[in-house]
């Protein structure tokens, strides 16, 4: 038994689905490959994958990743990419299969490449809003939660960002917390500036690297 | 495919995975290089259509042929009709995002009466005029339906160009090489659907003028410019050689049926007094079971779905159950597919079948024995014995199951309180049973639940002429059963009378609902199929402004002699069976099924299925 990671991007029609519906996906597709991996015992044996760190709903992701057993450890990498890409649907593409090195716990930071535009206004104005907003010593934010809403300051989630002027939007990359137990999703931030600015801003969230607490590529 | 301007709405409302196609196994064609665009459009949310099996044969079978390209439309929930209006979005299909208006064909399924106004609110939200007479000669936006409701399509009739009744598979294609030849032609729309008119199968409203009686009933129903007077349905009459697809689409998004679904028979031997389904898809019609083994195995294998679920009106009816059965488990165990038999018959739940699932799934068990009392169920030929019932729950039981789901209907003809009662001892019965099984799992409390709904006389049934019970009885007999059950271990449930009232209105109404619908429309109205969306308090006014008493078609008793609205079109069972069936009802009369006797429905002129089978080596 093997412990396997595969890399995949989740674009086009399948940002738009949950983490629920990518496992289900997932799976199904690892059902049909035929890909000697683990299966779960018991009743209803189903194949055994787990992700990571998993995807909000909306947000492309360009090096996503999930971790299964294989069963056969000869079986060749480039023979999984290929199984599960015929598969799988569009907009979930493996490109690449690798060792599990490092454990999934060791995922600390994520970076990503967020797009934000007003409508009929100029990009440069959003980006004065950015370093406005990222420039304070807390970022308070309310975050809705099983236990109900709560204020949390998000600034202290935020390792380094960078905020460019494109022609029709501001492109802010940033790293971003996305550990455990600590950790700021994109959207927090974006709900910040709506926030404090009173706009509604249009967005695009890419999801690039994961990052080890010493700023390693998450391999 | 989906346009920017869709994708911008997309983060705005709730699951959005359906808005957005995509799918493994999702059909696309270049537009520029096919002859046919067919939009196929489901009248409710992606989820319930996608689950439909109709819609998966068709869309696959239209596919295949290289010229016709089939995309699929579904009715946007009400959050994303909103956002789609304010932005001026157009309903477009999946597939290539091209707007409804774009299509030489609209086609719907009616799978339900309270989906009518989504199939209008769709055409309106894809820019397409609602009403045949407004859309033109123009050879494009031909609308047509199928599905159970066309069986009664007259409340509808104004908007729809044609109708297919009965099985779709063969007439669907029929009227597409049709319009091939008549687009090369330069015919008009009226000549087309003219043409049409001619093929078996077809109904083309607009060719028909009807004239009604000082009190509302129909005077006459004519055919004009030498229409068919009877419009006879198709039917397949081999299902072995029937298409049937090998490939699914498989969705993105969690569906309400998410499994791989195989037919294994159509129509039904029992001739239940008001099941339509019962009698409009006769005769029974089977699939061998090497036919069935081989396309389930070809699906599971296209789809990767590790679940497959046999499909048919009465699973265990399926005259080779457990042979095929048998074929099924010598593969799907090292697959790891597990196979789910719905709809079983309370007499259909051997030891043998019973032990064949449980080596796969466990799942709850669903009975419907429809009425409390014998005589009941007497009165609606559903023919099981209350012992019957008694023994499959006690092998339930020791089998480790310990919830049972139990299917009633209230306002069924003849029912009286004592009736009604019985539903609720029933159910007591069931959980004295358990109590009654020495090997029962021990430790466990048993759950009974009973659901009761509303009965809603349909077209093509013996109870067609029936009143409906009027919404205060349906509520006192909804209450008389929850004062009637005395144990914890019995849960209730019951349908919504008001849904049921106006699905009755529907079920038997006329051509002058159109006016109602029509307004219906403009008003806005969807979802009628939703508690989110359906109050009936909104359709009550409407039929008030237009003149109309809903109660003439669904509380009215009809005469036998009466022309109903559907009585131009032929399902195969004659109206001379129909009215002995009700008068052996009124007697508390049973017919026995199919394969014991021929009862002569008149669904023998197929020249196939169950009517052919020799009776004698028959269990
Ligand atoms: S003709 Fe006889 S056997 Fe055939 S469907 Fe009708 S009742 Fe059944």
């Amino acid at each position: 038994m093997k412990n396997v990671r595969i890399w995949f991007k989740k674009d086009f029609e399948c940002r738009y689905i949950s983490h629920l519906d990518l496992n289900r996906t997932m799976l199904r597709a690892l059902h049909k490959s035929k890909i000697p991996i683990w299966h779960t015992e018991g009743f209803n044996p189903h194949p055994f994958a787990t992700f990571p760190l998993p995807l909000s709903l909306g947000f492309r992701g360009v090096n996503e990743c999930m971790d299964v057993r294989l069963e056969d450890e000869d079986y060749s990498f480039e023979e999984i990419k290929d199984k599960l890409n015929d598969c799988l649907p569009r907009g979930i593409r493996v490109f690449n299969v690798t060792e599990a090195i490092m454990k999934a716990g060791k995922v600390a930071f994520a970076s990503f490449t967020i797009k934000l535009s007003l409508p009929n206004k100029p990009s440069g104005l959003v980006c004065r809003q950015l370093e406005e907003l990222l420039s304070q010593s807390t970022i308070e934010v309310e975050k809705k939660s099983k236990k109900g809403i709560k204020t949390v300051d998000i600034k202290q989630g935020i390792k380094e960002y960078s905020v460019k002027e494109q022609f029709d939007f501001a492109e802010l990359d940033i790293v971003l917390a996305a550990g455990s137990s600590d950790n700021v999703n994109p959207n927090l931030l974006i709900s910040a500036l709506e926030s404090r600015t009173g706009e509604e801003y249009e967005t695009d969230v890419t999801r690039n690297d994961l990052y080890t607490e010493n700023s390693e590529p998450f391999r | 495919m989906v346009s920017k301007e869709v994708e911008k709405l997309l983060l705005k409302v709730q699951k959005p995975g359906r808005y957005v196609g995509g799918e493994l196994n999702e059909v696309i064609k270049d537009k520029r290089k096919v002859a046919v665009r067919f939009a196929f459009c489901f009248p409710d949310t992606y989820e319930v259509g996608m689950s439909h099996l109709g819609m998966k044969i068709l869309y696959s079978q239209f596919n295949k042929v290289e010229d016709i390209w089939c995309e699929r439309v579904f009715a946007p929930w009400v959050d994303m009709e909103e956002e789609m209006r304010k932005h001026n979005i157009p309903l477009y299909a999946l597939e290539s995002g091209d707007p409804l208006s774009d299509f030489d064909f609209i086609g719907f399924t009616l799978q339900y009466e309270l989906s009518f106004s989504n199939m209008l609110n769709m055409l309106r939200l894809g820019n397409v005029p609602i009403t045949t007479k407004k859309r033109g000669e123009e050879l494009k936006n031909i609308v047509v339906a199928g599905g159970p409701c066309a069986c009664n399509p007259e409340p509808v009739a104004d908007f729809v160009d044609l109708f297919f009744i009965g099985e779709g598979e063969e007439v669907d294609l029929e009227v597409i090489d049709l319009f091939r030849k008549c687009k090369a032609e330069g015919k008009s729309k009226s000549e087309f659907l003219r043409m049409c008119a001619d093929i078996e199968g077809v109904y083309v409203p607009s060719l028909y003028e009807v004239d009604y009686n000082p009190d509302g009933t129909i005077k006459s129903f004519m055919p004009k410019d030498g229409a068919p007077a009877v419009i006879h349905k198709r039917l397949m009459t081999d299902m072995d050689s029937s298409y049937y697809p090998d490939n699914f689409i498989v969705p993105l998004v969690e569906i309400v049926h998410d499994r791989a679904v195989q037919e294994i028979f159509r129509g039904c031997i029992r001739g239940c007094r008001f099941c339509q389904a019962g009698f409009i898809y006769r005769p029974v019609r089977e699939k061998s079971p090497d036919t069935i083994n081989a396309q389930c195995r070809a699906l599971c294998e296209n789809t990767g779905y590790d679940e497959v679920s046999l499909s048919s009106l009465s699973s265990s009816d399926y005259s080779r159950i457990v042979e095929l059965l048998e074929k099924l488990l010598e593969w799907t165990g090292d697959e790891k597919v597990s196979i789910s038999l719905p709809s079983l018959r309370v007499d259909g739940f051997t030891d043998e079948i019973m032990n064949k699932i449980k080596t796969v799934r466990k799942s709850g068990l669903t009975f419907a024995p429809e009425a409390g009392s014998q005589r009941m169920r007497d009165v609606i030929n559903k023919n099981v014995q209350h012992d019957e019932l008694m023994q499959t729950c006690a092998t339930a039981f020791a089998g480790g199951w310990t919830t049972v789901k139990l299917y009633f209907m209230i306002g069924l003809p003849t029912e009286t309180m004592d009736d009604v009662a019985d539903i609720a001892h029933l159910g007591q019965d069931v959980v004295n049973t358990y109590y009654n099984t020495p090997n029962r799992s021990k430790g466990k409390s048993v759950r009974v639940t009973v659901s009761a709904s509303s009965f809603v006389p349909k077209p093509f049934t013996p109870f067609q002429w029936e009143p409906q019970d009027t919404i205060p009885v349906l509520h006192e007999k909804q209450k008389h059963i929850i004062d009637s059950i005395t144990s914890k271990k019995i849960q209730f449930n019951y349908h919504d009378a008001d849904t049921s009232f106006l699905e009755a209105v529907f079920a038997r109404g006329d051509r002058k609902l159109c006016r109602v619908m029509e307004l219906a429309c403009d008003r806005g109205f969807h979802f009628d199929g939703w508690n989110d969306c359906f109050r009936l308090e909104k359709w009550l006014e409407l039929f008030e402004e237009c003149g109309i008493d809903p109660a003439f078609y669904a509380n009215r008793r009809r005469d036998f002699d009466e022309i109903l609205p559907w009585d131009h079109i032929d399902y195969g069972v004659t109206k001379r069976f129909l009215q002995k069936e009700c008068q052996k009802a009124y007697n508390n009369q049973t017919t026995p099924h199919c394969r014991l006797e021929c009862s002569g429905c008149g669904a023998a002129k197929y020249g196939k299925g169950v009517c052919f089978e020799k009776r004698q080596d028959m269990v």
